[in-house]
């Protein structure tokens, strides 16, 4: 068993990489532990918020290179330890069965050369798979620069891979990660999808990183604004076929001139709202010319999908009795869940705003969107916005009861005279 | 009019024909406030009724019995009443019903079998197993629903071969597994004698549990949010272990 100061270590360095996802693989028992949860599947949650799917850990924090917003870099004065791939296997076994967790994500720092740690890490996931009968969800880490062969042949055993992009652009990876570049980040990464094309086309037996591809950047440890950074994500979804962007808003962990040596004071309602716009890129029909400038961030005070209708109110309201699904989904407040209730409900009846509450739609900002069986509920729109950003504000906002509004609309309409 | 009945699935469909046109009717199959004004009726399972209604209900929406299946485990006080309108309104309907979701028996039965549905999924990743000294594995868990055949399904294929046992302290039941087979049993209290590393795993755990945690972005109640207090209390990384 690997000691708890050991597994301390290893863990600490490795938390940084938000990747938690178990899902998107169906891999089955084939005669041992584990089997793959398609939809993914949480465990537990620690007080940041954060879940617990995979065990996150790395198998040496003893690295060769200089990334200066790291931790583990060469030179760093930390604590310092490798596992074995076998203390790796016997914790992965042992906590999976008692369900702690969904499988494993390994990664490691680059442990004396690039060759070297990819081979152990590819030792560790092929020992879980052929000598543990382990069949549980396992993410390996790409290692810049390794060997494309060790990479193909760790991908035949893994559900997913990914190589980090860290940082949005060329000129911030120099300043800050002097020895990974873009091309040794993008290139294997694009490599690994053109093979796994091959191998789906090719229907073999066998397994090739079923759950496919991710990747993380940093957030605020370099100055890109949040209109690159999702031009780089969408970019990403369609030219290298990556499942998911994840963003990381960075936290100080190292003193250097050239970082920030605060968190920024917006990191985790930006990173937020950078998730908000990937939602709306990857499940909601929208591109990101929609929704920011290349040069401009988005706003914190909105929502990406409300900022957008704002600007677009012209196209607004639609009604929810006829508007078709990629319509209903632009409509602030409403998602996926709603925008499929409401186009299965109305095929028996017309719905109108009684209807959508019973349906639990959530109305706060939608109804400034919408008609419900010709009727209007929402505020004029010059007060929408208003409206819009102080729900943003009130954290704990008490849901409003959406007859009051129906009474001031109605109030306003004596008192002006319009219908 | 309340009808008791005894909670099973032929006694529900023997009330449903009793109950199908009595509009004020409640059905129960716990404790319900009785009222002077209402009257009660005991109802006791008729195979050769409940047969009738099943194959009515199943020509009507196949998927009908696994809707009851689902309703029948939820923990809520109201879900026999919650059912008992939406299969009087599937058979007033004559036609599947679940896509109706502004009526009023839809959308209650709709979100009933949805919190069912999600406990289950929950819990798939709540539920802590312990080793016993004989390798089996026990777990412990008090779900709102009554779910713990439906978790056993779950790792069944998961620990393949591997003897378990999934104990529902609140119901006093338990869904075994020899690794290749399930039951399910009452079980009040466990005796288990615990293996010689297990608390040793168990204090790796709360290790990794405390330092994967980012202290410096602490949101709290966006943890219990995701993790409700109530399944806090068979999780050893929220116990901390006996002196």
């Amino acid at each position: 068993m690997i000691s708890e100061d050991r597994l301390r270590i290893l863990t600490e360095s490795a938390k940084y990489d938000v990747s938690c996802s178990s899902s998107g693989s169906g891999r089955k028992n084939e005669g041992g532990i584990g089997n793959g949860y398609a939809a993914g599947c949480c465990h537990s949650f620690t007080p940041d918020g954060r879940c617990i799917s995979l065990l996150k850990i790395l198998l040496s924090n003893d690295c060769i290179f200089h990334c200066r917003y790291c931790m583990s870099r060469a030179g760093a004065d930390v604590p310092r330890a490798t596992a074995e791939p076998q203390e790796i296997c016997e914790l992965v076994m042992d906590f999976y069965k008692r369900n702690y967790i969904e499988g494993l994500f390994l990664s490691s720092a680059v442990h004396i050369s690039p060759d070297y740690t990819m081979e152990r890490l590819l030792e560790v996931v092929k020992k879980l798979r052929t000598e543990y009968k382990f069949f549980g969800y396992v993410h390996v880490k790409g290692i810049p620069r390794a060997d494309p062969l060790l990479v193909h042949e760790t991908a035949k055993y893994a559900d997913r891979m990914s190589y980090n992009i860290e940082l949005p652009s060329e000129e911030s990876l120099k300043l800050l990660a002097p020895q990974k570049s873009r091309e040794s980040l993008l290139v294997p990464m694009l490599r690994l999808q053109r093979e796994r094309a091959e191998f789906k086309a090719e229907r073999k037996k066998g397994h090739f990183l079923p759950a496919g591809q991710t990747t993380q950047m940093i957030v605020g440890a370099s100055p890109e604004r949040d209109g690159k950074i999702l031009r780089l994500s969408e970019g990403l979804y369609r030219n290298a076929g990556l499942k998911r962007v994840y963003y990381s808003s960075y936290v100080p962990l190292v003193h250097d001139g050239i970082l920030p040596d605060e968190p920024a004071a917006a990191g985790a309602c930006r990173e937020h709202r950078l998730y908000q716009a990937d939602w709306l890129l990857r499940f909601y029909g929208f591109s990101v010319e929609e929704l920011v400038e290349e040069g401009e961030d988005l706003p914190l005070d909105l929502d990406p999908k409300c900022a957008w209708a704002l600007r677009n109110l012209h196209l607004f309201p639609v009604e929810v009795n006829r508007a078709p699904l990629e319509v209903l989904l632009r409509v602030p407040g409403i998602g996926a869940r709603s925008a499929y209730k409401i186009t299965e409900a109305r095929k028996y009846t017309t719905l109108d705003f009684s209807a959508l509450k019973k349906m639990r739609v959530v109305l706060k900002r939608a109804r400034h969107f919408i008609t419900a069986n010709g009727k209007f509920c929402g505020a004029a729109e010059r007060e929408i916005r208003g409206l819009l950003t102080a729900g943003e504000r009130a954290e704990n906002a008490v849901q409003l009861d959406l007859f009051s509004y129906a009474e001031t609309e109605r109030a306003r309409s004596v008192r002006t005279g319009e219908l | 009019m309340i009808y008791f009945y005894d909670g099973s699935k032929d006694a529900f469909l023997t009330a449903l024909l009793y109950a199908f046109s009595d509009d004020d009717a409640v059905l129960t199959s716990g404790r319900a406030q009785l009222s002077l004004s209402q009257k009660t009726v005991f109802v006791c399972t008729d195979k050769r009724r409940a047969e009738k209604a099943k194959k009515r209900l199943l020509e009507l929406d196949k998927d009908s019995m696994s809707d009851l299946d689902t309703l029948l485990r939820s923990g809520e006080e109201d879900r026999d009443t919650v059912a008992l309108n939406y299969f009087k309104f599937l058979a007033k309907a004559g036609k599947p019903v679940r896509g109706m979701l502004a009526e009023d028996a839809v959308a209650a039965a709709d979100a009933c079998i949805r919190r069912v549905n999600f406990e289950v999924h929950r819990m798939h990743g709540f539920l802590r197993f312990m080793e016993c000294e004989s390798g089996a594995l026990y777990a412990p868990c008090a779900p709102d629903a009554d779910i713990v055949d439906l978790l056993a399904r779950h790792f069944l294929v998961r620990l393949k071969g591997y003897p378990f046992v999934i104990h529902d302290t609140k119901r006093q039941k338990a869904a075994v597994s020899d690794g290749t087979k399930l039951f399910t049993a009452p079980l009040g209290q466990a005796e288990v004698v615990l293996s010689a590393d297990e608390e040793a795993w168990q204090a790796l755990w709360r290790e990794y549990y405390k330092t994967v945690n980012i202290p410096s972005r602490e949101r709290l109640k966006q943890m219990r949010g995701y993790m409700p207090v109530r399944y806090w209390k068979f999780l050893p990384e929220k116990n901390d272990p006996p002196n």
